[in-house]
Parts: C-alpha cells; sequence; structure tokens
C-alpha cells in the first residue's frame, strides 16, 4: 500500500499548530448576538415562574426567554427516553439546569443580566444518589413518566440478558466470588466547552456546532420546531475534544430557540464550570457474583449493574442496556444473567463518555477474576488465558463471532512488561482486558468522492474531527483507493447541507462505517476513470493518479484530457467524477438487535509502587496494547490509545466528581484533578496489534476507546499484587490506598 | 485606557477598560483566535501568550499590564508558511489531536526553550505540567519538546 499505513502527516495539524483552526466557540456571523443561560441554583423543585422584568431592562439585552415563550414548541430531547427540556418547564432536577436564557449585545452584557433573572423555586427534597432515589418510594424526579416498575419509580430503564440458569450454576458452584465495585462519575472536560451558534432565515434554521452527531441534532432540531428536515443545517467545524460529552442535543435546542426568538443570529459558548454541569459518566455500583466449578472453569456469573444517570436520561437507558450485556465479559461462562438499571437522582445528567458503560463493568469483571486466580493460587495470566473466548466465538448469545486473539493479545502485554520476570522489592504487577462490542449498532453511513479533472479530488464525509484524526484517515482511504496522492485530497467533514448521512462520530465507528462508505465511492470514482482509460487508451491496468496526470503502465497524460476525450466536450464543460458510497453494519440478529461490527479490545498491564506512608501509587511502568486490525494511520492510532490510557489513569487514580445532596463540589478544574505531564508512568508503551481481521478499510477496526477500557483493573490488580490488599473502590487516591493498606486493628468483642 | 504593545511584531494601540483581559482582547476585539479559553482561573495552560518572552495566562493577565511590552500570540510565531521550530517539533511527532490545547501548549514550550535551554526531561515535565492536554497523553508532546530542546 502507499498511502495507508503510513503515518501521514494530519491534514488539519497546520492549522492547529498556526492558530488558524476555527472551532464553534471561535465562530463569528454578521447581526450576531450573544447568549448567557440562567441556571438553577436548586437541585430539585417546582418552579413557579421566572421574574425577567429586571433583566430585560438591563444594558443591550435584546430578549430574555423562558419555557413560556415557546408554547408551540416540543421540548423534549434524549435517547429513547425523551425527558429532558432545553429549558425547564415546570420542575428543576439539578443545580445548574437552566432555567431562562438571555440575549444581549455583548457576552458580558448577557452574563450581567442573566445574574438579574430571578426564577421562582419551590424546593421538594432532593434525591442526592441513585441509592437514594432508589430508596424513595414516593418522590419521584419525573412523576409524569411511568417507570416500567411501579415498585421502582425513579427506574428511567432497566435491560436485562440472561442465558443459561445461572442460579443452579452457581448453587452447585465450589466457589462463589461476591464483591461489590463502585466507579465515579467523572466529567469529560472537553478543553472546549459546549459552543453553538444558530442562525434562523428564509433557508431554514443554520447551526454551527461542535458536536458529535450533526444529523442527529438535526432530526432533534426538526422535530422540536416543527421544521422539515431540509431546511435544517447542522455543521460542525474543528470540535475541542468531546468523549462522548457532545452527542445528540446538548445547547442546540436552546440556542436555536433563543434565536428564533431575538429574531438574529445568537452564540451561546458555555464557560468550563458549566461543562462540569451538562454531562458526566455514570457512577456505577456492580455487584457480581462468579461461581467456580471444582476443575477451576467459571460456571456462572450473575451480575447488578446500577448506573446513577443523574436528572436526565440522556444516552443512560443505552448505557445501561450495553453495560449489562458487556458485564457478561469475556470469558467463557455457560450461565449468564446481568440486570443494568439506569437510575434517576437530582444530579448533572450522565451520558455517554468513551468506553460507553463499559469501563466500570470491566473494573469489576477485571478486578474479579484476578479475585478469583489469587484465590485459587493460580497465575492470573494463566488462568484468565485458560478461560478467555477463543477467536470464532460469539460474545454472547447469537452475537457476531469475536474477531480477536484475545489470550494471544493478552499474552503480548504481558510479555512486553515482562510478566514472570522477578518483581522490583516493593512493587506489583498487574493486568486486565477489556472487550467492547464496537460500532453502536446498526446504522448507515455514506459519503461522496468527487475527482475533478484536474486531478484534485474531494471527499464528502460526514464525521467531525473530534481530534481523532478522521480527516486524514478518510483522506488516506480515499487515496488508497484512487492511487493518488494524499496532498491531492481535500476532505470536508459534517455538514449536513453537504456531506452525505452518518449516524454520528462515536463508538469507534467511524473507520469502518464512514471509511468505509469512502472506501466505496472512491472505488466508484475509479472504475469511472478505468473505463475511460480503457476506452480511450485501451488500457487502465494499474492505472494511479500523479498530481494532475494520470499514469498508466508507460503512458502517462494529462487526466484533463482523458475525461475530454471519453466525454467528447471540452475543457471547461467537463464536470468531475464522483460517486456516493455506503454502508451499513452487519445484518442478523444478536442480543442486542444488530450484531456486533467488530470488537474493541484494550489491554493494560501495570507496574506499580505503593508509598506505605502517604498511599500515593506511582505506576513505574505500563504496557497498553490495542487490537486494531490495521492501522490506516499508525501515529494516530497509537495517539488514540495513548490519549485514552492516560484518560484512564485519571479516573483510576485522581478523578471523582463529589456530589453532596446532590450538588457538585468540586466543579472547577482547581478541585477536580484531570492528569497532567506529571502523572504520567515513569515507562510506558503503547503496542498496536494488527492482524487485518477487522470489517472496515484495509482489516481495520474502530479505535479509540479500548486503551481506556482495563487500565483502573490493571492498575488496582498491581496494587493487590503489591500489597496483598483488594480495593474495589476509585479512584485509588493516596487517602483511600493509605487507609485499606493500614494494618487491621484487633477487634474488640 | 490606552495600551501600547507590541502584537506579534507590530506596534499595536489598544483603547481598553482598566480591567479587560488580554484574552477577550485578542479573541473578540482583534480576531486572534487562535488563542484558546477553556478553565478561565490559571489552571489549564490554553490560553497561554508570551508576554516580553515570558510565558502568561491571558485569561487572568490584563492587558494594561502588557503596557509597553511586547506580546507574543500562536498566529505571532510562525514566519508566513514558515512554521518555526516548536510549531514543526509538534508537526513531527504528531502531538496534536483536537487541536485545542496546542496553541497554549506551544507557547509553553516555546517559553520553557527560552527558560530552560539545556532541560533535561523532568524539568520537561515540570514545566509543562502546568499545560492540559486531555487528548494525547502527553507522549508525543513531551517527544516532541525533548525535540525542540535539543535542537
Ligand atoms: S484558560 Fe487561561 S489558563 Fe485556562
Ligand atoms: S489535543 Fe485536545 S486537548 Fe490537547
Amino acid at each position: 500500500m502507499r498511502v495507508a499505513g503510513r503515518s501521514e502527516v494530519r491534514l488539519d495539524i497546520v492549522d492547529k499548530v498556526t492558530g488558524a483552526a476555527r472551532y464553534a466557540s471561535d465562530a463569528v456571523v454578521p447581526g450576531m448576538a450573544h447568549a448567557a443561560l440562567v441556571r438553577s441554583t436548586v437541585g430539585h423543585g417546582v418552579l413557579r415562574g421566572v421574574d425577567t422584568a429586571v433583566a430585560l431592562a438591563a444594558p443591550g439585552v435584546h430578549c430574555v426567554v423562558t419555557m413560556a415563550d415557546f408554547p408551540d414548541v416540543d421540548p423534549f430531547y434524549g435517547e429513547w427516553v425523551r425527558d429532558q427540556p432545553f429549558l425547564a418547564r415546570d420542575r428543576v432536577r439539578f443545580i445548574g439546569e437552566p432555567v431562562a436564557g438571555v440575549v444581549a449585545d455583548t457576552e458580558e452584557h448577557a452574563h450581567a443580566a442573566a445574574a438579574l433573572v430571578v426564577p421562582d423555586i419551590e424546593p421538594l427534597p432532593v434525591l442526592g444518589s441513585a441509592v437514594e432515589s432508589l430508596a424513595a418510594a414516593d418522590l419521584v424526579i419525573h412523576p409524569d413518566r411511568a417507570s416500567e416498575d411501579p415498585e421502582l419509580p425513579n427506574v428511567c430503564y432497566r435491560s436485562s440478558f440472561e442465558y443459561g440458569d445461572v442460579d443452579a450454576a452457581l448453587a452447585e458452584a465450589t466457589y462463589v466470588h461476591d464483591a461489590t465495585y463502585t466507579f465515579p462519575a467523572v466529567y469529560h472536560y472537553a478543553m472546549e466547552p459546549h459552543a453553538v451558534l444558530a442562525t434562523w432565515s428564509s433557508d431554514g434554521l443554520d447551526v454551527i456546532s461542535g458536536t458529535q452527531q450533526p444529523f442527529k441534532v438535526r432530526a432533534d432540531l426538526a422535530r422540536i420546531f416543527n421544521v422539515p428536515l431540509g431546511q435544517v443545517r447542522v455543521r460542525a467545524p474543528y470540535v475541542g475534544g468531546a468523549y462522548g460529552s457532545k452527542g445528540q442535543s446538548k445547547y442546540e435546542p436552546v440556542t436555536a430557540a433563543m434565536a428564533r426568538a431575538a429574531g438574529r443570529p445568537v452564540r451561546l459558548v458555555i464557560s468550563i464550570g458549566d461543562a462540569f454541569h451538562t454531562v458526566s459518566r455514570h457512577h456505577a455500583t456492580i455487584r457480581m457474583r462468579t461461581g467456580i466449578g471444582p476443575d477451576g472453569g467459571i460456571v456462572g456469573r450473575d451480575t447488578v449493574i446500577t448506573y446513577d444517570t443523574g436528572a436526565y436520561a440522556d444516552k443512560g437507558p443505552r448505557v445501561a442496556r450495553k453495560g449489562a450485556y458487556r458485564a457478561a465479559g469475556p470469558y467463557r461462562i455457560p450461565n449468564i444473567r446481568s440486570v443494568g438499571l439506569s437510575v434517576y437522582s437530582n444530579r448533572v445528567p450522565a451520558g455517554a463518555f468513551r468506553g460507553f458503560s463499559t469501563p466500570q463493568v470491566v473494573w469489576a469483571g477485571e478486578s474479579a477474576i484476578d479475585e478469583i486466580a489469587r484465590h485459587l493460587g493460580v497465575d492470573p495470566l494463566g488462568y484468565r488465558r485458560q478461560h478467555l473466548k477463543r477467536r470464532g466465538e460469539p460474545f454472547l448469545g447469537d452475537d457476531s463471532p469475536l474477531d480477536a486473539d484475545l489470550a494471544e493479545g493478552l499474552g503480548v502485554t504481558a510479555e512486553a512488561l515482562g510478566w514472570g520476570s522477578s518483581v522490583p522489592t516493593g512493587r506489583g504487577r498487574g493486568l486486565a482486558v477489556g472487550v467492547k462490542d464496537g460500532g453502536g449498532g446498526a446504522a448507515r453511513s455514506e459519503a461522496e468522492v468527487r475527482l475533478h479533472p484536474d486531478g484534485s479530488v474531494e471527499v464528502l464525509a460526514a464525521t467531525s474531527e473530534l481530534g481523532q484524526g478522521a480527516k486524514t484517515v478518510m483522506g488516506q482511504i480515499a487515496a488508497e483507493v484512487l492511487g493518488c496522492q494524499l496532498a491531492d485530497v481535500q476532505v470536508r467533514l459534517s455538514d449536513t447541507a453537504v456531506t452525505p448521512f452518518d449516524r454520528g462520530t462515536n463508538a469507534s465507528r467511524s473507520t469502518i462505517g464512514v471509511g468505509a462508505a469512502v472506501e466505496r465511492a472512491a472505488e466508484g470514482v475509479r472504475r469511472q476513470v478505468c473505463q475511460a482509460a480503457e476506452e480511450v487508451l485501451g488500457i487502465s491496468e494499474g492505472l494511479i493518479l500523479d498530481g494532475s496526470d494520470i499514469v498508466v503502465g508507460e503512458h502517462r497524460q494529462p487526466l484533463m484530457e482523458l475525461v475530454c476525450a471519453s466525454r467528447k466536450l471540452p475543457p471547461e464543460e467537463i464536470g468531475a467524477y464522483s460517486a456516493t458510497g455506503f454502508s451499513g453494519n452487519p445484518t442478523g440478529s444478536g442480543p442486542l438487535g444488530a450484531a456486533a461490527a467488530f470488537y474493541e479490545v484494550g489491554y493494560s498491564a501495570a507496574e506499580v509502587e505503593v508509598d506505605p506512608e502517604t498511599g500515593q501509587v506511582r505506576i513505574s511502568r505500563f504496557v497498553s496494547a490495542a487490537d486494531v486490525g490495521f492501522a490506516i494511520n499508525p501515529a494516530a492510532c497509537e495517539g488514540q490509545d495513548e490519549g485514552a490510557t492516560v484518560m484512564g489513569i485519571g479516573h483510576t487514580l485522581l478523578e471523582e466528581l463529589e456530589f453532596v445532596d446532590g450538588e457538585l463540589v468540586n466543579g472547577t478544574l482547581v478541585d477536580y484533578r484531570v492528569p497532567r505531564t506529571t502523572d504520567l508512568p515513569d515507562d510506558f508503551r503503547s503496542i498496536l496489534i494488527q492482524n487485518r481481521d477487522g470489517p472496515g478499510p484495509f482489516g481495520s477496526k474502530g479505535a479509540g476507546e479500548g486503551g481506556l477500557l482495563a487500565v483502573a483493573p490493571a492498575i488496582a490488580n498491581a496494587i493487590a499484587d503489591a500489597t496483598g490488599v483488594r480495593i474495589r473502590e476509585l479512584p485509588l487516591t493516596p487517602e483511600r490506598v493509605w487507609r485499606a493498606i493500614q494494618p487491621v486493628e484487633p477487634q474488640e468483642s | 485606557m490606552h495600551v501600547d504593545l507590541v502584537l506579534n511584531g507590530e506596534l499595536t494601540a489598544i483603547e481598553c477598560a482598566d480591567n479587560e483581559l488580554i484574552l477577550d482582547v485578542v479573541r473578540e476585539r482583534l480576531g486572534l483566535t487562535g488563542t484558546k479559553r477553556s478553565c478561565d482561573m490559571e489552571v489549564c495552560g490554553s490560553c497561554t501568550v508570551l508576554l516580553d518572552g515570558l510565558a502568561a495566562s491571558a485569561c487572568t493577565t490584563l492587558v494594561a499590564e502588557a503596557d509597553g511590552k511586547e506580546l507574543v500570540t500562536i498566529e505571532g510565531l510562525s514566519d508566513g508558511d514558515e512554521l518555526n521550530p516548536v510549531q514543526q517539533a509538534f508537526v513531527d511527532h504528531a502531538a496534536v489531536q483536537c487541536g485545542f490545547c496546542t496553541p497554549g501548549m506551544i507557547m509553553s514550550v516555546q517559553a520553557l526553550a527560552m527558560d530552560h535551554p539545556d532541560a533535561d526531561d523532568e524539568t520537561i515535565s515540570e514545566y509543562l505540567s502546568g499545560t492540559i492536554c486531555r487528548c494525547t497523553g502527553y507522549v508525543k508532546i513531551l517527544e516532541a519538546a525533548r525535540q525542540v530542546i535539543s535542537e
């Protein structure tokens, strides 16, 4: 291959190193006004009214809106469960929930006026966590929405999977490991906060937003404002980080509503403080019981996962479903039962976050398997390798066969860490594997490729450039197929009026979904060029494009001449070659309703040292391996794996959103610590596993989430190895570790 | 108030209020949007600019403080199409993903190289610990910084 498989310089990198790159928060249009939101300072209450009079009279203010200004719209959005209005209607359900919006001539005026808006809220008791919500029988967060289970009125969604007879298996097991693990709520901290610019005109609604899902946002806006899809345009420029926080609608509906009310373009750029109050990763409590047979085999696993989805569903229902499914884990277990609950509370809503429900269940599953191996007195690597599913076996039920060799991948990772060699004194080693069905379910992706007669190429593909390198990878795929140089390819991303349909940039699906569509579109164009060459020159075998020329064997000629000759038209009239391509995830049923497109697998191995005086954990060595099938751009794949790993180190050692009675008390970057350069492992290696066994172009798989999945259990397992102490609660802060490693005082009776 | 400074090599006069911050003025008034706002409280480093050669957080530094000084933003680093060595190192090491931290990160590495031309790995890591990147895991950024120092 000429272009694919090389670490080509990213097509967006010069823009990004020179400051020329434009993000939604940089967008400006003539006549634009600025918006600020008024947010609830009450965690749960009845919204009796909003006094806007003083704010309306403040300098520079164009309008102040509340939900009362939009009697004609259906204000709700959310995936599967549409329960979140873009401004609070009759209730507020979390601190930080928008209750009113102010539009003014400057950002400063908008914020000053927002401080003058007075919401009238009658407080209700607060349900500060999922635990409290499950215990509350007569305090209901969404009283107008029937729960599936009348006994548990605050359950937003429940999902379960059952295979075999778990109760019998656990009853007959010679050993049942029963443990409860908790995973903290954490914040994405995309460094660019959410930003939206909305304009209404005779062309309809035009929205510029740093979104991962422009077509989903378009559908939400069309429904909410009752306008046809064809009159809503959503564009995503460069996105300053997302990691799940910018999926489905976030601030697009409220900004469009303010723009409609103000009668002019409106831009809303929220602060990081407000982004902390927008969406988070689900806090989860995972109770897992695992039965072991007389030969050491795993006979059954019973898991209940309680995800705290906060005040609104967001993607919580899907998180609960996928989490329950993935809790089964990558081992051969004949009897499985998993229940996933998405539970409302008066916390910041929880939604998608890199790994989507999986880091929580991998934390439990890979800690449990290590505890079991240690209980049995066997090597955790050997035990895993013995019981991991084999390539070709389905992950669960009738789902797609596993497309990875898990035992081998784990072995490669362990070997790179030096597993089996003597461990330096005071240190311990641990490893873990995480598997996630990739691709996010059945969806269609479309793309278009155009070859202009001067040899330049345009790729139109609705992927958002979140930093993952989609622009470059789509270009490399097209260049490889067309036989041209990457430098001749222009990739245009995410504009619903220009780029064909795609469901969204999430679930590590772009390369296998949109990438496959680009590949097919490029093949379509190549066929047209080859056909012309056959007609005009009588040969097309091995044709490549070199700048503005075509080259077939010894023959070189301007493409322009070929097109003119074949179309029998003068140069200025000949148009371009263009083709569209599409892809859909594999058909078939599968327990989730659609077979997994591929499996995203991440392996982690850690060597740590625990300071007995402070409880501080130092990661002396870390190896991460990602099974990417084929790395179209190896440097970008490595970057994804490194970034995912370090993000995983964040929730393992540092990060936790702390709530007191539903109130987020550490919602600033001073109080909420994300990893910095000094938190990196002393020695860090990232390995790409490439067997060309994926469904994407050239055998690629999706990537970007795998590196995060297994970090926490690998580190906790290493701590257990170093200290003999097992900790089942994240993050592993010095205080928590120090407390855990204190010698147990003899109990007085 | 009236402030005279050299902005990216050009004498520039700015009329502004006493309490205006460099970040607001360069982004909103002068259209230099390369300098990014994230934390807005001098924690993340994404708004880093050079003030008389020293790294400064534009989100907490008043324009008044730039009076009579030389201010360099990311837009002032490259010479036409010619990238400066720090920018080139970021390109060479693919040390960029979403790019939102990148301008601040590049300015920090630039300041590091001027401050500590012989920095060892530990100094580099310590120095850059004031600038957050949520995407890359820092591995390639540190490689780029080491290249700059070694050149
Ligand atoms: S925005 Fe200035 S340091 Fe974060
Ligand atoms: S590249 Fe995204 S924050 Fe650094």
